[in-house]
């Protein structure tokens, strides 16, 4: 049933549904999420980059290529402050195909890599807003209250679709 | 400087902080400037509007169900609550009518057309939400074509929510007023006091560690309360008169001690928004 699918669709649509399902989620669940002062922000769009990452073949799918593009719509749609996740996305995925050159892709190292992963985007996207006025947050109450439940809530996520997603990628490249 | 040069990645690296500086840059100049976003950034925000709402209205069914549920499970003790409200709104609302009734006849019979407090409603609904703990923006399914104009009051519940920030043709983002950004929310309030004595001044700035909007610069000698009701003044802008925004929770004097600084609880509960009213003037004489 799943042969005359090719993994760059399953990328291609996973790719447009996480990215809406981030403010969906963000809308639905906001009294769950960004109960204050906590706020836990979903980042399914770099999750999906990352497991497509692990999962699919690597060199056909010019994933930062899309990453760039799926970031600048992110920057337009949700931000409406251009040129941030435009260049974090890309490199995001670039850092870690660096990284999985030297590991092996695993769930226990896919687990480590996405957590310094959304460190960084968070933390890249919050030192750019500040720069420019956007956002006034100091470090401690960042690392506090947005970073540590941010990194709990992708941790969650991504063990609950690290599975499925590998069964998904296997189920289309058979 | 030869070797400098030769290093492609460490080029690539400063292209791309030199363009994403450049980009930061000018979507922050266009978000100060009153029109809307350009031509090309509005067409994609449509775009992607239109696609986002086949996924949005699933995941807001989902939504709807277990609102639904949690609704039946407060039922019998909100209707306890409410019998007792229900005589005194009913008094009010005639009262309410009455003096609205009498309010026109004596703007006709003084030929005073449309005042501050004059405005009609577009009611929208929300599509989304920024993933993004500082910039509290949502995303609405009205824009340019429904006579959304930026900077307008949106109202949600019990009061103002925040500002529109930014207008494409068919949906628009609203900055609610939890956003911790330097220049976003700045509107006009008044404070009247229990004695009658008016207090105007301009919402400065939002503590995000006590989840309360602050008034700054009030020189008025005016004594203000805790629990003194805040509503726009309708000065300046496109902001109508008498939008309800929320109550005094602490006074206390600025940081040079010249001036009076004025926490404000908001009304409306910023996380459970769902449909939301813009607030626009009518201006002109009729």
């Amino acid at each position: 049933m799943f042969k005359k699918i090719s993994a760059g669709w399953v990328f291609a649509i996973g790719l447009i549904l996480m990215f809406f399902l981030d403010g969906s989620i963000s809308f639905v669940f906001s009294p769950e999420l960004f109960n204050f002062p906590n706020s836990a922000v979903p980042c399914l769009t770099v999750l999906w980059l990352e497991l497509t990452l692990i999962f699919a073949d690597r060199k056909s799918l010019h994933l930062m290529f899309w990453a760039a593009v799926v970031g600048f719509i992110f920057d337009m749609y949700y931000m409406g402050l251009l040129g941030v996740f435009v260049f974090i996305l890309p490199l995001v995925i670039y850092l870690s195909r660096i990284i999985y050159e030297a590991l092996p892709a695993n769930f226990l190292s896919g687990f480590l890599v996405y957590f310094i992963m959304i460190t960084l985007v968070e933390g890249l996207s919050c030192f750019a807003n500040v720069i420019v006025g956007t956002a006034s947050v100091n470090m401690a109450d960042f690392l506090v209250e947005t970073l540590a439940p941010t990194l709990a809530l992708n941790l969650v996520l991504f063990a609950l679709l690290y599975f499925p997603v590998d069964g998904l990628y296997r189920a289309v490249s058979r | 400087m030869q070797k400098f040069f030769s290093n492609r990645k460490l080029v690539i690296v400063i292209v791309c902080l030199i363009i994403s500086g450049g980009l930061m840059g000018v979507s922050v100049a266009i978000r100060d400037k009153s029109n809307t976003p350009p031509v090309i950034q509005q067409a994609g925000n449509d775009i992607v509007g239109f696609a986002d709402r086949a996924v949005a209205m699933p995941m807001n069914g989902v939504r709807h169900g277990f609102v639904s549920i949690k609704n039946l499970l407060n039922t019998y003790e909100e209707n306890e609550r409410l019998k007792s409200k229900v005589n005194d709104l009913t008094q009010t609302k005639v009262k309410d009518e009455t003096l609205t009734r009498e309010n026109k006849q004596l703007k006709r019979q003084l030929k005073v057309g449309k005042t501050l407090t004059s405005y009609s409603k577009i009611n929208a609904a929300v599509i989304t939400r920024s993933p993004s703990s500082w910039n509290s923006q949502v995303v609405i399914n009205k824009g340019e074509n429904a006579g959304i104009k930026k900077n307008m009051p949106v109202i949600a519940g019990k009061g103002l929510i925040g500002t529109i920030s930014e207008v494409n043709k068919t949906n628009s983002k609203v900055v609610l007023v939890s956003n911790t950004a330097q220049n976003s929310n700045r509107f006009a309030v008044q404070i009247v006091s229990s004695s009658n004595k008016v207090v105007n001044g301009i919402i400065s700035s939002y503590d995000a560690s006590k989840n309360e909007i602050t008034m700054g610069n009030i020189t008025s000698k005016a004594k203000i309360k805790k629990g003194d009701r805040v509503a726009t003044s309708g000065l300046g802008g496109v902001m109508p008169k008498g939008i309800y925004v929320g109550q005094v929770s602490k006074v206390s004097a600025d940081d040079y001690g010249l001036a009076k600084k004025v926490y404000i609880k908001p009304a409306a509960n910023l996380n459970d928004i769902e449909i939301v009213s813009v607030a626009v003037r009518d201006t002109g004489v009729n």
